[in-house]
């Protein structure tokens, strides 16, 4: 279970700071697909690791 | 630019014509199954997430708040990405124990028929909200395109056709597979046409408007207005409810969680759709901005949240327009269908089945069909009747919200299924009931105008359009304070600790074992016959026999536990876990608990660790290796080995038992005793009820042989086990029993056989006599008769001295204590002897003996041994000759070896027996004729002279008939001028 809280406490800290996280990310600075650049990037994450993913891992 | 009614409304027919038409070709099985189950299908069905809020909805919000109405699509893309911690437990429970939606997880998991209607209400008026905004949408793009139609007919005629095709493709309950294809595939379509309508769209402003990234690039820094360029503050209250809102939609709005776990083909689809659907709502969110950005520079003149048909529309092309109106449709239609149909599901198994049992139905599959499309018809008329007194009222963002935040009230207990197993059904009945309150009091009723409280009571917070999310939090964080209070303070009962064990992540449920009511599956049958009628409850009993892999009747019990789970599970199917559990309660019970409690069903914990195997690691892991070790050393044992529970049943079973019995472990581990075989039940059942511990030389026949078996019992109770029950080993004593028997009769042989030579020797002094007597009256008389007689007296004489010699040679060749002498033996007069030896037992068969052997061959070896083999071989070749048979022995060399061969003409040696013969206690002869010792000596003299002999059988081809057993010694080659003179031959 002790994977289970960290995983927790990972998420509640970035649901907490999300806004400032996409005010960050939409500066005017930024081109305006930015956004859409990291989401993508947390994607490729994903997909990787369900790639890598033994199948009778929990 | 607009269209005619009836053009709008025949375009609406025809794609949803089309949509019928691949649900029916897939239901039909026109389309592969390999398609239809492919992770992608999965994927884009799973987009029905967005509904309407894709095509119109987003744009809406972003031209409030700019980025903020990704925390739509990014929350849930959080949820999917956690699958593996998030939705997979819940699939697993899910799919183990068939609970087709939330409603059905709760009733399992509180062990509360009321936790399943309460979540069904919630979820039923907060859909209402949501199918209105549907509604709403599909009703305003119509009149937008077509100023003249009535939203009013245009929502009737979308609900209904809405209601015709939930009703023929989900409502249909398929008996082998839980699915609806058609429907599946038909929501995926809708997908993929919202994803592509949007994604051409957003191409053509950003290439048609905007000349492309560069001309759009131009623009934006043209631009000033943050609200103009998306550049807005995040407003971080609401940003956080609708990402909180859009996180839990994956585990709490009932459509999402029917195509998320009802429809999964497989979990790798499900581990796909956890990078599958974030790409998707990426993909859905790209052109949000860039719609909205063409809306404003070609001056639309709708609402932001229409400018999808809007920015089509100004720019005057027909086909675009439609294309968009028909996402819109496709996105609406899509959530719309599934939702009804989750929520019917809901409404059936939680508040029509526990109010009505179907009883004395003719066929319960097609009441439940019936039941199942009036309640879609049922659903959609509220939804259309919210709609038209209080949604079309109403902001589509605000619906949303409403929506959303009442189904977020179920995410406690949800996440309490798999994350809290101290949480119990009383508090999370009052969590909801209070979590609710608020939200209907704070949210619904002051947003749809017909009651503001706070207003009246003059709080200082009162709802409006901006703080709507603060009213959001409080509503859970009641909910979550009052579940989280009240399930501390109160005590849960053992059966919602066993489904909360069941439940909790890597947990196994550890269930009791205790007897059935029911003696076998016929007695199952029987007993749901009350409440399912005859027919209904056979083919359920059948078809839970035929997924368990059992056999037509079953009746020991531990499979008779597994049948009634697995009938439990698929009447949860059926009829949802509540009406389930209490049918199989009330009907398929257990016998009263004796001696105060029972034992644990070690059977069924090791099958389910078992199938864990993979899965366990770290300390689990090594501790499931020990236990795989200490039962594979059981099971390997290889004394027989039987553990016995204290009802009797068996737990175990090893492979020495199941070699002895010739029963295999699978036949009777979970069984009684009095199920086994007669002989053994009686047997094991006395002595395991005997107060004795152990039993020596018990004989009990097997197979037509008497067997000798000495039992031992010990008690399975012991300070770390408090369980009774016992512990049985059976050894088989046969062997050393026969053993035992030879070895008595060697010994009475043997004493015959001292007594023969002593007597021989006895007999060989008077002898001696008569020999002399006759030589001394051959030199008194002359008389040629009495010469004749005196001759033939000492022939016979010299005869019996002969006789006599060998009898005293074979009698000394039992002494083994001596190593053997090699000396040079001819094999001609072993041969000789021998026959002699047996000419003593001739049981007047007229068998003739022809020793064909040459006197000059010779082996080096022990005369007295070789003389025992020629016995043997030559009695045995004349047990089996028939009367008046002969006996060849013939002899040659080869090279270095001797070759000699002894030929009968007997029946033969069958083929089959050919390998045994040569095996200690191995005969064919009747009882008391042979002891199945006489060729095994033959072997062990022959390997001892580094020999080896074969056998032939039948020796004769022809007619089929004969054995022929070949030696083969190695020769002795006498050197020149010196000849061996062998040990006889001394004498």
């Amino acid at each position: 279970m002790y994977i289970y809280r960290l995983v927790f406490l990972l998420v509640l800290a970035i649901y907490i700071f999300s806004p400032n996280i996409l005010d960050w990310w939409t500066s005017p600075g930024n081109v305006w697909y930015s956004p859409y650049l990291i989401w993508a990037g947390l994607i490729a994450i994903g997909f990787w690791l369900e790639w890598r993913r033994d199948p009778n891992e929990f | 630019m607009s269209f005619s009614p009836s053009g709008l409304l025949l375009a609406s027919l025809l794609y949803l014509i089309l949509l019928f038409g691949i649900a029916w070709f897939t239901e039909k099985g026109m389309v592969p199954r390999r398609w239809v189950r492919h992770p992608l299908v999965y994927v884009l069905s799973l987009g029905v997430y967005a509904g309407i809020w894709a095509v119109y909805g987003a744009v809406g919000m972003a031209a409030e708040s700019g980025y903020g109405f990704l925390a739509y699509y990014l929350g849930i893309s959080g949820a999917f990405l956690l699958a593996p911690v998030l939705l997979n437990p819940v699939m697993r429970i899910g799919r183990a124990y068939q609970l087709t939606s939330l409603a059905d997880l709760f009733a399992y998991r509180y062990r509360s028929q009321w936790a399943g209607t309460l979540v069904t209400l919630c979820s039923g008026g907060a859909i209402l909200a949501l199918l209105s905004m549907q509604i709403q949408a599909v009703a305003t793009s119509a009149s937008i395109l077509a100023p003249d139609t009535s939203p009013a007919v245009i929502s009737v005629m979308f609900s209904l056709i809405v209601v015709l095709f939930a009703m023929l493709f989900g409502a249909r309950r398929d008996q082998n597979s839980e699915n609806h294809q058609g429907l599946v595939l038909a929501i995926a379509f809708d997908s993929l046409v919202k994803l592509v309508a949007l994604l051409v769209l957003g191409g053509v402003i950003l290439f048609g408007v905007f000349d492309g990234m560069s001309g759009l690039e131009s623009w934006l820094d043209n631009r000033t207005s943050p609200a103009t360029t998306m550049t807005l503050s995040i407003d971080d209250g609401s940003w956080r409810a609708l990402m909180l809102m859009s996180f839990a939609a994956a585990l709490v709005l009932p459509h999402m969680y029917h195509m998320t776990f009802s429809e999964n083909p497989s979990p790798k689809a499900l581990a796909k759709a956890s990078w599958g659907l974030p790409l998707y709502l990426l993909l859905l969110g790209l052109p949000v901005p860039l719609i909205l950005w063409g809306g404003q520079e070609l001056a639309v003149t709708t609402g932001p949240g229409f400018f999808a048909i809007g920015a089509a529309q100004a720019m005057e092309s027909p086909a675009l327009t439609l294309l968009m109106y028909i996402a819109g449709l496709s996105a609406a239609s899509g959530l719309m269908i599934v939702s009804t149909l989750a929520l019917a599901g809901m409404a059936l198994n939680h508040v029509v089945l526990p109010l009505k049992t179907p009883k004395d139905q003719g066929d319960i599959y097609r009441w439940l069909q019936w039941i199942k499309r009036l309640l879609i018809a049922v659903i959609i008329f509220l939804a259309l009747l919210f709609h038209e007194v209080v949604g079309k009222n109403l902001d589509l963002s605000i619906l949303g919200a409403i929506s959303l935040s009442g189904t977020l009230q179920l995410l406690p207990g949800a996440l309490g299924v798999i994350y809290w197993p101290e949480g119990n059904r009383r508090g999370l009945i009052a969590g909801l009931v209070v979590g609710l309150a608020i939200w209907v009091v704070t949210l619904v009723l002051p947003f749809s105008h017909t009651a503001n409280l706070l207003a009246w009571l003059d709080a200082p917070l009162i709802p409006d359009y901006s703080n709507w999310h603060i009213f959001t939090f409080v509503s859970l964080t009641a909910n979550i304070t009052v579940f989280a209070l009240i399930s501390i303070l109160s005590t849960s009962t053992s059966e919602e600790n066993s489904a909360a064990q069941a439940c909790s992540l890597g947990a196994l449920s550890r269930p009791q074992r205790r007897e059935l009511l029911a003696t076998s599956s016929s007695d199952f049958v029987r007993q749901l016959a009350e409440p399912l009628g005859y027919g209904v409850a056979r083919r359920e009993v059948e078809r839970a026999l035929g997924q368990l892999k059992l056999p037509n009747v079953e009746y020991r019990p531990y499979q008779l536990r597994r049948l009634r789970d697995q009938v439990e599970i698929n009447l949860s199917g059926l009829l949802g876990p509540s009406v389930a559990r209490d049918m199989v309660k009330r009907h398929l019970g257990f016998k009263p608990m004796a001696q105060g409690g029972t034992a644990q069903d070690i059977r069924y914990v090791e099958r389910a660790l078992g199938d864990y195997q993979n899965r366990l690691t770290g300390l689990a892991g090594e501790l499931d290796n020990l236990r795989r070790h200490y039962r594979q050393t059981l099971q390997n044992l290889p004394i027989p080995a039987c553990s016995v529970g204290e009802d009797g049943e068996i737990l175990m079973w090893n492979h020495a038992m199941e070699a002895l019995t010739g029963i295999t472990a699978d036949d009777v581990v979970g069984a009684r005793l009095m199920a086994l075989p007669e002989h053994w039940h009686l047997l094991l059942d006395d002595f395991n009820r005997g107060p004795d511990l152990h039993r020596y030389k018990h004989r009990l026949d097997l197979r037509g042989k008497p067997h000798w078996l000495n039992l031992h019992k010990a008690a399975l109770s012991g300070p770390d086990h408090t369980e009774g029950g016992s512990i049985i080993l059976v050894e088989d004593q046969t062997e050393t029993r026969l053993l035992e028997d030879e070895l008595m009769h060697s010994e009475r042989l043997a004493s015959v056989g001292r007594l023969a030579a002593g007597v021989a020797h006895e007999i060989g002094n008077p002898v001696t006599g008569i020999s002399s007597l006759a030589q001394n009256l051959k030199l008194e008389t002359d008389n040629p008769d009495i010469l004749d007689t005196a001759d033939q007296i000492q022939q016979q004489t010299r005869r019996i001295s002969t006789i006599l010699q060998s009898l005293m040679n074979f009698a000394r060749t039992g002494n083994h204590a001596q190593a053997n002498r090699y000396e040079p033996v001819a094999i001609h007069r072993c041969v000789e002897e021998s026959i002699n030896l047996l000419s003593l037992s001739d049981k007047g068969l007229g068998i003739h003996y022809v020793n064909d052997c040459p006197p000059s061959l010779q082996v080096l070896g022990d005369e007295q041994r070789l003389v025992q083999v020629f016995v043997n071989l030559l009695a045995n070749a004349r047990d089996a000759s028939p009367e008046g048979g002969t006996i060849r022995v013939s002899g040659k060399g080869d090279g270095y070896s001797a070759i000699i061969e002894v030929v009968d003409e007997g029946s033969g040696i069958p083929g089959d027996q050919l390998d045994h013969i040569f095996e200690p206690f191995y005969t064919t002869k009747a009882p008391n004729k042979g002891t199945g010792l006489g060729l095994s000596l033959v072997y062990s003299i022959i390997e001892e002279h580094y020999g080896n002999v074969q056998v032939e059988s039948p020796a004769n081809a022809d007619t089929g008939r004969g054995t022929c057993v070949r030696l083969r010694l190695p020769a002795y080659e006498p050197e020149t001028g010196t000849i061996a003179i062998s040990q006889n031959q001394r004498s």
